[in-house]
């Protein structure tokens, strides 16, 4: 049902792009995107679906590239690797696409990027995070225009080397990302700061209901400080149920990605004041004509502000399409050179996509919420950027865990 | 608590109508939208706004759930349960995708009334107010379920329908005005426990498939259409849920997978079901 929905809609897409303008007599350059389009990750991929078109629709306006026209194939994986695989061969085998990108599920995005290097086509990954994507499982096909969890694990343990919290809890949802975040996070904390104590750790199922006993064991420990990788619907639940019991008076809090407006916009005014949170897109921030202009034309489309959602899709959109344009050709082999070591100006200001692992430097926004008197929600204050290039593996570091390119 | 009103949803369902209802999530979460829906049309997040959106939403559907019922499950009672399954499953993904058609997929959310939103002080430890309420309300709930059924005519003849449904028929009653009304009970529960837990957690989609999953597991442990079974089960796995998380960090999630196992290896019926004659 939902497949054939997006199916008509792509095709829909197609269609309207086909009479829009007479350089779609050459066949147009196909993209695939794939994300899982419902349960909980359903309020970060549809707004990403619209930055990939909100691109795709500005580059064809001026005419597309190498006068052909973009067109999106976009697919639902479920959130599971299986479906993914099978989805993204369908995509290569019987769409013909030329490129492939989306993603927000770690797991379907290792299991795609191996079909991407089993049939070589230049895979994007958007969203997902796990940094296994651009190391130990890297190859020459594989990129990501985001950050990923050893990136943002270390920004958060350079943020709290400059603060004086000595105990320390740790919290996230259990599986890949919430421990990979987690360990990334303290592996860097006991280097900058030695004397760092991790007095508690509590690993709720992905998709819980009931935080009241992961609430009781944190506040137990008497931790200064707690580092949560909890996302989400989760992360609203958490916050909601832990107000009563004095939770973020008794302790400090920060939340890896919560900043962003997916769960500022429905937590409202019951957000905590000062939460320390990081974001992967503020509208307010950098204040650039590339990101005013962003945040003008979604608004303009959709009416709304832009979620996270909408940044990653537009930017891996465009590295992709500036990589086209570099490298003159559709050709995969010539737009992987291009794209190495490609800098392009984003939302988020501009953002390098390194040559040896296919990681962007894209770093880390963080802050602490605040109420503003034009905001019926918390904006981040305070804000500090903590660039990529502090952060990401050092070319050292990767030499051990990537092999030949 | 909350699973408790929903999970006894599900198994007054099945207990009757021996339909194994997979869109019980569904309606919990059908719940929770609506109350959403109806709270955030008054302005100004009073208490009693709360408990009126809590109300209509529930009754809403209540409603629903009769309409389910005679369109889609009426035809299927006499044919083979993995049918009936089909059905109700079928039933998870039109209601899923009805729900992101109408609300669109980001995060919702509602506020706790605002004389529920503090902390009680119990031995020196803060509770939350709104905890306590929905405590309190889960027995309420089980104490007029079980009156219901045991000491009115609609709740003799229920019984009388879930042992013998032909019989029921046989003697005058209208069967079939019957499962209506006990399938609208059971969506009516969960559709009450969604609209409960939408304050205290996010409402997106896919929370459906989230509760349906630990309802079972309810259900299983305490006994398919056990009432009080039910009630036994969601106490029972609360518990060993908050001393897993306690002791065990890294492991907390097995010790409820364990206790399903072992109720069903050893009383497969569930601790307080009756096995099934065959």
């Amino acid at each position: 049902m939902k497949r054939i929905v997006f199916l008509a809609g792509s095709a829909l897409v197609a269609v309207g792009l086909s009479w829009a303008s007479p350089a779609a007599a050459q066949a147009p350059i196909k993209i695939g995107v794939l994300y899982g389009l419902g349960g909980a990750a359903a309020p970060y991929t549809k707004p990403a679906v619209i930055g990939h078109e909100m691109a795709v629709e500005e580059i064809n306006a001026k005419g597309g590239l190498l006068g052909r026209k973009l067109q999106l194939v976009v697919r639902d994986d479920q959130s599971k690797p299986d479906v993914g695989v099978r989805e993204a061969r369908d995509l290569i085998l019987k769409e013909k696409v030329d490129f492939l990108t989306g993603m927000i599920h770690s797991g379907v995005a290792l299991a795609v990027s191996d079909v991407a290097k089993e049939y070589k086509k230049l895979l994007i990954v958007s969203i997902a995070k796990t940094a296994a994507l651009t190391e130990d499982k890297g190859h020459r096909y594989a990129f990501r225009s985001t950050s990923n969890t050893l990136i943002e694990g270390r920004a958060a343990a350079i943020l709290m080397a400059q603060q004086p919290f000595k105990r320390f809890a740790v919290t996230g949802p259990d599986y890949e990302y919430g421990h990979r975040m987690a360990e990334d996070f303290v592996t860097q904390l006991k280097k900058l700061k030695p004397d760092a104590q991790i007095v508690a750790e509590v690993w709720p199922k992905f998709g819980e209901r009931d935080f009241t006993p992961h609430i009781n064991a944190l506040l137990q420990a008497k931790p200064e400080m707690v580092f949560s990788s909890i996302w989400g619907g989760d992360h609203i639940a958490f916050v909601k149920q832990a107000r009563p019991y004095g939770f973020f008076g008794k302790t400090q809090y920060m939340a890896i990605s919560q900043g962003d407006l997916d769960v500022a916009l429905p937590l409202g005014a019951e957000a905590p004041e000062g939460m320390w949170v990081s974001a992967n897109f503020a509208f307010n921030y950098p204040d650039t004509p590339a990101n005013r202009d962003f945040v003008a034309k979604y608004k303009a489309k959709t009416g709304e502000l832009p979620l996270s959602g909408a940044a990653y899709g537009y930017v891996a959109t465009y590295f992709l399409a500036e990589a086209i344009r570099k490298a003159k050709t559709t050709d995969t082999e010539k737009v992987v050179d291009a794209l190495e070591g490609l800098t392009i100006e984003t939302p988020h200001g501009p953002i390098t996509m390194r040559a040896q692992d296919h990681q962007a430097n894209k770093g880390q926004l963080w802050g602490r919420l605040k109420k503003t008197p034009e905001h019926p929600f918390l904006i981040l204050g305070d804000v500090q950027y903590i660039g990529g290039e502090k952060t990401m593996r050092t070319l050292d570091e990767l030499k051990g865990l990537r092999g030949p390119k | 608590m909350f699973l408790f009103l929903i999970a006894s949803g599900l198994t007054l369902i099945f207990g009757v109508l021996g339909v194994l209802n997979f869109a019980h999530g569904s309606l919990y979460m059908l719940g929770a939208y609506l109350s959403f829906t109806i709270a955030s049309r008054f302005v100004g997040a009073s208490s009693a706004t709360f408990w009126i959106a809590l109300v209509l939403g529930s009754l809403g559907v209540a409603l629903a759930g009769a309409l389910i019922e005679m369109a889609f499950l009426r035809p299927v009672y006499r044919r083979d349960e993995l049918e009936q399954l089909l059905v109700t499953y079928a039933l998870v993904l039109v209601i899923g995708d009805l729900v992101k058609l109408v609300w669109g997929a980001d995060n919702r959310s509602v506020s706790r009334p605002a004389i529920l939103a503090g902390a009680v002080d119990i031995g020196g430890r803060d509770f939350p107010t709104y905890n306590l309420v929905v405590l309190l309300l889960g027995p309420l709930v089980a104490v007029a379920l079980w009156l219901l059924l045991s000491r009115t005519q609609f709740g003799r003849l229920i019984r009388a329908a879930a042992s013998d449904r032909e019989m029921v028929g046989v003697v005058g009653a209208d069967v079939g005005k019957l499962f209506t009304g006990v399938f609208m009970l059971g969506a009516w529960l969960g559709g009450l426990g969604g609209g409960l837990a939408a304050p205290v957690g996010a409402i997106y989609p896919g929370m459906d498939v989230e509760v349906i999953a630990e309802s079972f597991i309810v259900v299983v442990v305490g006994g398919m259409g056990s009432l009080t079974g039910t009630l036994l089960g969601a106490l029972l796995i609360g518990q060993l849920n908050a001393f897993g998380i306690l002791f065990f960090p890294r492991f907390a999630l097995v010790f409820v997978y364990v206790l399903m196992v072992v109720v069903l290896v050893t009383r497969p019926w569930g601790l307080l079901g009756k096995p099934l004659a065959r």
